[in-house]
């Protein structure tokens, strides 16, 4: 049943946030049940040349940083490809979309033609798009489309504003015009580590996400940028989707006791809900 | 059933065993979390949530005890074992002074080298110079070492350590109160169940308050976890003497018993549980040292009505590898975010006042301190004033270093 304006401010407004919790976990179940997906990913530099290496686990290789000219960006996706083609049978995502917009314009080329050639390159999906960075978000969002990629997610860049309603309409909005945003990842990437979100900040803000932005299947939230402990609970209040854990199966040498992929499953089991792995493909992965 | 029991619950009747259990196993996340913020607004209706600024220091890492979840502690005679002395205590008391603090929790190993007189003297002499200073000190199983290295019986001992100063014992070493669990843990040499409840009660009956503590996650099953609450339970309808109850996660890192930690919705979760079985305790307090203050913070939604201690120093939970930081500006932004106003209280939970930040300029503390720097291996010059019982301690004695 939608949520009135009217019911939307006061679920912003109020501090009961086992309420807001609930009403979100309602619409998630709605969408998927108790199934909690849940992507490994291998990061790898931007940089020309740097090493790569992709651990078989990998269900997206990514590549991280921002690219500093056009050749570049295609270049290192070239690279990357090519070990990845050999390596792993992992999506290849690369880039922030508002890189990607910047990078266009500074070289006076269209961002689908830019688009075209990382994927003639060998890339798959642009790893993010910042929504509150884009330039165009309607548009650029509609070039990786038609440049036949597939954008991984949409995400935030910093909090918008202390009420976070008319930020997250308007990616309700945004998904209307475009229809194909399949990941949304509503906490902000960028903290001030003067004034860090707090944790109800952070499972209101998941939880408001899941509830607004109601077109989009999966609402994600990230392993290793908020910790597995804000992560899960956010798991039982709205977001279905975990991204950022590590590929590495061989973590020992971090002192870690138990593998990446145990302690997701388990970290979701112990929230009451069921883990299945996917790939950056949003296929189901079998192991 | 579950609605049943959580009719019960919301009607303020008190859960069984049996009843506990069913709720903790089986209630979506949600209902507990509802029922036990249900508790709180009942017990609390003023929406204050409160929190105390003292210091956490341990005062020697020296043990024998060896408890095998234990990431802190060294052997006797290791040569990273410490023993503060008296003045680097009174500079931790200094500090605390200045961002607002007026209590010492001060806890330790079992050192065999430290007797009672030690304590005594300790105490004195902190009370002669800090006169309205409190000490929150000496967890049960440190007592009962006290116990036995001064072969004197336990109220004795407690007697003599009020004399000196002693306000009120912290719940520290309850771990899981059943034999089983404590055995696994090898820690029931340092103090059984039992034996634990003994120093509470005495304590108790000597007119001190105290908190109570459960560390989970570690060997204990979902049976024994609700028997530890239910003991807790059964003493504080005898004495009435707890003013908290506090649980943490265990801590596996650098520990011998090695194994994973509890995740965060088992801790929310077994959190809501004790607010909802310890009918009788006023508050409980988050434990954002082994949550991280997000979920130190969200706590507040699952029963928590305090906000615990900003520490200033700790040394146990680090050593095992968690290493969260709050201070007063933090804790305050976190409860007031949460929709609560927040006051400093003391041990016994009086409210002392507002944030003492929102009173006069305090320096803020972005990471807490720790006992010792690294590779600080003086030895207190005033130990030589005490016997010391082992071989090393003995040694040390006779050859200052
Ligand atoms: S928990 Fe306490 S008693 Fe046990 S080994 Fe550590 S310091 Fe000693």
């Amino acid at each position: 049943m939608p949520v009135s304006d009217q019911e939307l401010t006061s679920l912003a407004a109020t501090h009961d946030i086992i309420s807001v919790g609930m009403l979100a976990d309602d619409v998630r179940r709605r969408h998927h049940g108790l199934t909690t997906t849940f992507v490994r990913v291998a990061d790898v530099p931007a940089d020309i040349g740097a090493p790569v290496s992709i651990p078989a686990a990998a269900g997206e290789v990514r590549i991280v940083g921002t690219p500093t000219t056009r050749m570049a960006a295609v270049e290192r996706v070239r690279e990357v490809a090519a070990v990845a083609a050999g390596a792993s049978s992992a999506a290849l995502s690369a880039y922030s979309l508002s890189d990607l917009e910047q990078l266009a314009a500074s070289e006076a080329v269209t961002l689908r033609a830019l688009l075209e050639e990382l994927r003639a390159a060998g890339l798959e999906l642009v790893a993010e798009a910042p929504v509150d960075r884009l330039r165009d978000a309607r548009r650029s969002v509609e070039e990786v489309n038609i440049a036949g990629l597939v954008l991984a997610r949409l995400t935030v860049d910093q909090a918008p504003s202390a009420d976070p309603l008319p930020f997250l309409k308007s990616v309700a909005e945004l998904q209307r015009a475009v229809g194909v945003l399949r990941v949304f990842a509503p906490l902000p990437r960028r903290i001030n580590p003067a004034v860090p979100t707090t944790g109800y900040d952070d499972v209101k803000r998941v939880a408001l996400a899941r509830i607004v932005v109601d077109a989009v299947p999966s609402i994600q939230v990230d392993w290793a940028r908020y910790g597995p402990k804000l992560a899960q609970v956010a798991l039982t209040m709205g977001a279905d989707d975990v991204d950022g854990v590590s590929a590495d199966d061989d973590a020992s040498g971090e002192g870690r006791r138990r593998s990446p992929l145990e302690e997701i499953r388990r970290n979701i089991r112990a929230a009451g809900l069921e883990p299945v792995e996917r790939n950056g493909r949003f296929d189901v992965v079998t192991r | 059933m579950i609605e049943r029991l959580a009719d019960k619950v919301r009607a303020g009747e008190r859960v069984s065993a049996a009843e506990a259990l069913d709720l903790y196993r089986h209630a979506p996340t949600a209902l507990l979390g509802r029922l036990a913020d249900g508790i709180r607004a009942r017990k609390h209706p003023d929406g204050l949530v409160t929190y105390i600024i003292d210091r956490n220091v341990n005062y020697t890492n020296v043990c024998v005890a060896r408890c095998s979840f234990c990431a802190f502690y060294r052997a006797v005679g290791s040569s990273e074992g410490y023993v503060l002395g008296f003045d680097e205590l009174f500079r931790k008391i200094d500090e605390t002074i200045a961002v607002g603090g007026g209590q010492l929790l001060l806890q330790g190993g079992h050192n065999p080298d430290l007797p009672l007189t030690w304590y005594e003297d300790l105490f004195r002499a902190i009370k002669r110079r800090y006169p309205s200073f409190r000490l929150h000190a000496l967890s049960p199983p440190e007592v009962i070492h006290l116990s036995r290295l001064s072969q004197l019986p336990v109220p004795a001992i407690i007697d003599r350590l009020v004399a000196a100063g002693l306000d009120s014992i912290p719940g520290g070493g309850a771990e899981i109160l059943v034999d089983r669990v404590r055995k696994l843990l090898h820690c029931d040499g340092k103090a059984t169940a039992d034996e634990w409840l003994g120093v509470m009660r005495h304590a108790h009956r000597a007119g001190l308050r105290t908190t109570a503590t459960m560390m989970y996650g570690t060997v204990e099953t979902d049976e024994e976890r609700l028997d530890h609450l239910l003991r807790l339970r059964a003493l504080q309808d005898e004495t009435g003497g707890f003013t908290a109850f506090i649980a943490w996660s265990y801590q596996p890192e650098h520990t011998e018993l090695a194994g994973r930690e509890a995740t965060g919705v088992e801790y929310l979760r077994t959190l809501a549980t004790a607010r909802i079985v310890l009918d009788n305790f006023d508050n409980l307090q988050a434990s954002w040292v082994t949550q991280g203050g997000k979920v130190g913070q969200l706590s507040l939604a699952y029963g928590a009505n305090d906000m615990g201690s900003v520490m200033i120093e700790e040394n146990v939970v680090r050593a095992a590898g968690a290493s969260y930081c709050m201070d007063e500006v933090e804790i305050v932004r976190n409860i007031e975010d949460a929709g609560f106003v927040p006051k400093r209280r003391s041990m016994h939970y009086e409210i002392l006042g507002d944030p003492i930040f929102r009173e006069r300029e305090v320096p803020r503390m972005l990471e807490l301190a720790t006992a010792r720097q690294d590779g600080d291996t003086s030895v207190p010059e005033e130990l030589l004033n005490y016997p010391a019982r082992s071989r090393t301690g003995k040694q040390l004695r006779i050859i200052p270093s």
